[in-house]
């Protein structure tokens, strides 16, 4: 692995929401994107929580590699162990939400079951570990990451809302209009990447 | 049909799992701009697939209801693991351009999907072919998109120039973008087929 | 024995996990020296494609390589090897890119008249854009190119510019900041191995 990268937090920050996009970019987080774009509601409890979630893990998870993996050796067990921490972190914080709030389980606390397979939440503690982030990178980008992920999938779910009311071929209703859709955030994402300024 | 045609049509086409499932997704589009990525990756998932497949198989009746999940993870990572080990061992450079995507393989719905709807009550034999049915029916798919994407993107397959040098390749192939238009085209051109034949849509 | 309770469930994950586990050790521990050797040749290998000694196969880096002295140098690590043309020194390098650390190795000839040629290990720059340093035809831009004013110059764009007396190289059509950033990194190296190389031997 390379030495600690020396990145402008804002630039990092930037990234990770829209020019390194974890969804649009990195391709990561597509099944429940997919799945529960159709709703408005559930799209943006649904960000919400992988906000929380990938802030946490991130966090989390470098401090189990820094602490323990790379000590003991042990790093090609890293799949497993980042796994289990995510399984862990989102079953504790489903069980903490239950107990203090309804409002915020009712918002958040449902979504936690589908997010512990969503591959943008291991996908960024892997890449924070390829690309050896420091510890305050690590959480900027998972929290960046987790805006990010909310923004792609509250625009893509505003924009099925109209797309789902037009003429569309029959064999591109559902999943194949929703690809093409996706592909135009993309491209419309990467645009972004001439905005930032030079460290 | 026997058991073992009908798995292998179902797989590859009536229920494949990327443009008819929609499922594992992610890994799979991020290698598409390389046919070399697209097909070590893609073997590399129907290897854990069918191993995972049989191991669930085989160890079925003793697997306590409580965690199986848990212990199908543990056999997904398991043989992902082994995957990256080797990867790194005997071809480090695809390994590194694979990056973060061949672990998360482990997350691919396919397999788990696989596990849940087949392997866990199902005949190890059998299980080992659904399992490598479903990983072809991936990489049919992902082969063609990465077809598309390096010859208009680089100009090349497999590494091989193929356009004439006054080519100027297609910058849009080497991007995110146009993996999602690509898939988008499939699913369309699938699924017209199969509304036309007739079959549930 | 009851499949579903509580004490067979856990001896149960105990087993699977220890059994898989020890596995993958196994795994791991036998392949280790081979992984350990792939890392060892990429970077003899790239050093010796930064002095414009191109070796691919294992057998013709390590030849190569043995001609190769390493030289340590206040805190740094210079590769130097004397040829036909005069001596080289070469120096592993890792700079600011646009989207994380640019590492790789620069050579130069010791006379600092010529750059010999870079070579990038890792990058993290945007596909198909800022990642195309990593394409031959940028990189042979450098091979033998003029230093100028203590630096090479990136810009304008086209489709590489093999001047190799003007000092100056094309820059990316597309990634202006990862451009830039090459040539900070160059330029800074050049600096650093002035320094290093006046000093040293």
């Amino acid at each position: 692995m390379s030495a600690a990268p020396v990145l402008n937090p804002f630039s990092l920050f930037f990234a990770s929401i829209f020019t390194s996009n974890i969804l649009l970019a990195n391709f990561l987080g597509m099944c429940s994107f997919i799945s529960i774009s159709k709703d408005g509601k559930s799209s943006n409890g649904l960000g919400f929580a992988v906000t929380v979630v990938l802030g946490i893990t991130s966090a989390v998870n470098w401090a189990v590699l820094h602490f323990v993996l790379i000590p003991l050796q042990l790093e090609y067990l890293r799949y497993i162990v980042f796994i289990i921490t995510i399984a862990a972190t989102v079953q504790i914080l489903e069980m903490i939400i239950d107990r203090v709030s309804q409002a915020l389980y009712m918002s958040l606390g449902i979504f936690l079951p589908l997010i512990t397979v969503n591959c943008a939440i291991l996908g960024v503690s892997l890449f924070i570990d390829i690309r050896a982030y420091t510890f305050v990178q690590s959480v900027i980008y998972g929290v960046g990451s987790g805006l990010g992920w909310w923004l792609a999938i509250a625009a893509l779910s505003a924009i099925r809302k109209k797309t789902d009311k037009s003429p569309v071929p029959a064999g591109l209703k559902g999943p194949g209009i929703t690809m093409i859709t996706i592909g135009f955030m993309a491209m419309a994402f990467m645009g972004f990447s001439g905005m930032l300024q030079v460290q | 049909m026997s058991a073992v045609g009908t798995i292998l049509k179902e797989n590859l086409w009536t229920n494949n799992p990327i443009f008819m499932q929609v499922l594992g997704i992610c890994s799979a589009l991020a290698v598409t701009n390389l046919l070399t990525n697209t097909m070590v990756m893609t073997i590399g998932v129907t290897f854990v697939t069918a191993m995972s497949s049989l191991t669930v198989s085989l160890i079925r009746q003793f697997v306590p209801r409580k965690v199986r999940m848990i212990v199908q993870t543990l056999i997904i990572a398991f043989y992902v693991i082994i995957v990256d080990i080797l990867l790194k061992a005997y071809a480090p450079d695809i390994s590194r351009q694979l990056g973060p995507y061949v672990g998360l393989i482990i997350t691919n719905c396919i397999i788990m999907g696989r596990l849940e709807a087949f392997a866990q009550s199902n005949p190890p034999l059998l299980s080992t072919w659904d399992g490598m049915t479903a990983g072809f029916g991936y990489m049919a798919v992902l082969l063609v998109i990465a077809f598309v994407r390096e010859l208009l993107g680089f100009g090349s397959l497999f590494g091989v120039r193929i356009m004439p040098s006054g080519f100027v390749p297609w910058t849009i192939m080497v991007t995110a973008p146009s993996a999602f238009f690509l898939l988008g085209i499939i699913i369309w051109v699938g699924k017209t087929i199969m509304n036309r034949e007739g079959a549930p849509a | 024995m009851n499949r579903q309770g509580l004490i067979y469930t856990i001896v149960f994950t105990f087993v699977v996990s220890f059994v898989f586990v020890l596995l993958l050790a196994v795994a791991d521990q036998q392949t280790q020296a081979r992984v350990l050797q792939n890392q060892t040749i990429a970077r003899q290998r790239a050093i010796l494609s930064a002095l414009s000694l191109p070796a691919e196969s294992v057998e013709e880096v390590q030849e190569q390589y043995a001609a190769v002295e390493q030289l340590a140098v206040e805190d740094e690590i210079l590769y130097r090897v004397e040829t036909g043309r005069g001596a080289l020194v070469a120096k592993e390098f890792a700079g600011a890119g646009l989207w994380g650390t640019i590492s790789g190795v620069i050579g130069v000839t010791e006379g600092l008249d010529r750059v010999t040629g870079i070579e990038i290990i890792d990058q993290n720059e945007t596909p198909g854009l800022g990642a195309r340093i990593d394409e031959e035809w940028f990189k042979r831009q450098l091979a033998g190119e003029r230093i100028r004013e203590g630096t090479i110059r990136v810009g304008g764009t086209g489709d590489g510019d093999y001047d190799y007396e003007n000092g100056k190289i094309d820059a990316i059509t597309g990634a202006t900041r990862t451009s830039e950033s090459m040539q900070k990194i160059i330029k800074a190296e050049i600096d650093q191995l002035e320094q290093l190389i006046g000093g040293g031997s």
